[in-house]
């Protein structure tokens, strides 16, 4: 068979982007309990809030250019498929938030305001494609330190004394108001492995997003042609 | 249209694996048996262990209520066959039954398999064509474990005692 980059930017788009942002979409509420069952928790209210600013920072820094996704160039097939990946990307931004972000608690919300204040200072920020996807991965690294490592530990059951010293005098600091629920090792490498397959996913959008559209294409051809 | 077969098949694709990932959070499996099982129900490949079930139907007709029970319920472990959990209420119901008084805590467990069995008929009635049965519809059954699991001045009646269990 031929390798043609088109047809490999066409498979990408359509099968390769949308089945993989959707397994973030089905990892990313996935939590695994001491017990050892599955919980699944579906995105909350908060995480479609960061999903929607994240949306319109991947527009702003052209990461996704609208344009050359959907438009009437394209077939109504090619439109279709475009937009379930789009869609796929929205939910897996939510999911991939739902991840790194506590399920309840005082954390939960100061892990919330942590990201909608970054989220929305970026808004006002200039950006290009590779910049972004650097700063999403400090976001998503730092945020998921925090909860997997570090509060992780701290809720962990058992453990040796220092731990759980530490853990009563953090539980007492904040006046109880932590409420961090234990779970089992597995959520935090179900967490990691969701986020490195979303940053991962990302990556074919930076490429995409260094070529042309053909109205850059056309607008460059005519600037050359009249030098 | 450049590709129209590679975007159709992505199209295809990508709303199957949408409707496993809302089918998963809807349904909220607690371990990869349960998925299998779910899978199986939603797909229509699902039945009752068919040895099982008649094992636990002679335990029925014997009087073994507890051991039916459980019998159905490994014969039934998705608890996804309408059958099994009537006779699984059925079996509480008779286990749970006491000439002075009945077991609300065995009642109220055969209401919530009663329900389960309402619920997976579409049409929301079952009718169970067993002779050695006295209510042959679930909707019998759910009033009378309902009616035992009321506290009514009648309770106090002494000739309750001659009552007859179904």
């Amino acid at each position: 068979m031929k390798d043609d980059p088109a047809r490999r930017r066409a498979a990408a788009r359509a099968l390769l982007l949308p089945l993989v942002f959707l397994t973030v979409a089905l990892l990313g509420g996935m939590r695994v309990a001491v017990d050892r069952s599955f919980v699944f928790l579906p995105p909350p209210l908060v995480t479609l809030v960061m999903a929607a600013l994240l949306s319109s920072l991947f527009m702003r820094g052209r990461l996704v250019r609208l344009d050359t996704w959907l438009g009437s160039r394209h077939g109504v097939l090619t439109n279709i498929s475009h937009a379930l990946t789009l869609i796929a990307l929205f939910f897996a931004s939510a999911q991939a938030f739902n991840s790194v972000l506590p399920e309840q608690g005082l954390l939960h919300w100061m892990f919330a305001f942590f990201f909608l204040w970054t989220l929305w200072n970026d808004q006002f920020s200039a950006f290009d494609p590779f910049r972004l996807l650097r700063s999403l991965g400090v976001l998503f690294g730092t945020a998921f330190v925090l909860k997997h490592m570090v509060l992780g530990a701290l809720a962990a059951p058992g453990g040796s004394w220092t731990q759980r010293i530490a853990s009563a005098i953090f539980q007492g600091l904040s006046l109880g108001t932590l409420d961090i629920p234990a779970v089992a090792p597995a959520t935090g490498y179900i967490s990691f492995f969701t986020l490195a397959l979303y940053v991962m996913d990302l990556r074919p959008l930076l490429r995409e997003a260094r070529l042309l559209t053909p109205g850059e294409r056309r607008a460059l051809l005519k600037e050359l042609e009249e030098d | 249209m450049r590709y129209p077969l590679l975007h159709a098949t992505g199209i295809t694709a990508t709303l199957l694996y949408a409707g496993f990932v809302v089918w998963v959070y809807a349904t909220q499996p607690r371990t990869f048996k349960d998925v299998t099982e779910g899978a199986r129900i939603a797909s229509g490949a699902y039945k009752v262990d068919a040895a099982r079930y008649d094992t636990a139907l002679s335990l029925f007709h014997r009087g073994l209520f507890r051991a039916a029970r459980e019998e159905w319920e490994r014969a039934d472990p998705a608890r996804a066959d309408a059958r099994t959990q009537f006779y699984i209420a059925y079996a509480l119901y008779r286990e749970g039954w006491g000439r002075l008084y009945h077991d609300d805590a065995l009642y109220g467990q055969g209401l919530q398999a009663v329900d389960r069995a309402l619920a997976l008929v579409p049409a929301g009635s079952l009718i169970v064509d067993d002779p050695d049965l006295k209510m042959h519809s679930a909707a019998e059954l759910k009033a009378e474990l309902e009616k035992g699991r009321e506290k009514t001045w009648s309770d106090l009646n002494p000739l309750r005692v001659l009552e007859e269990r179904k």
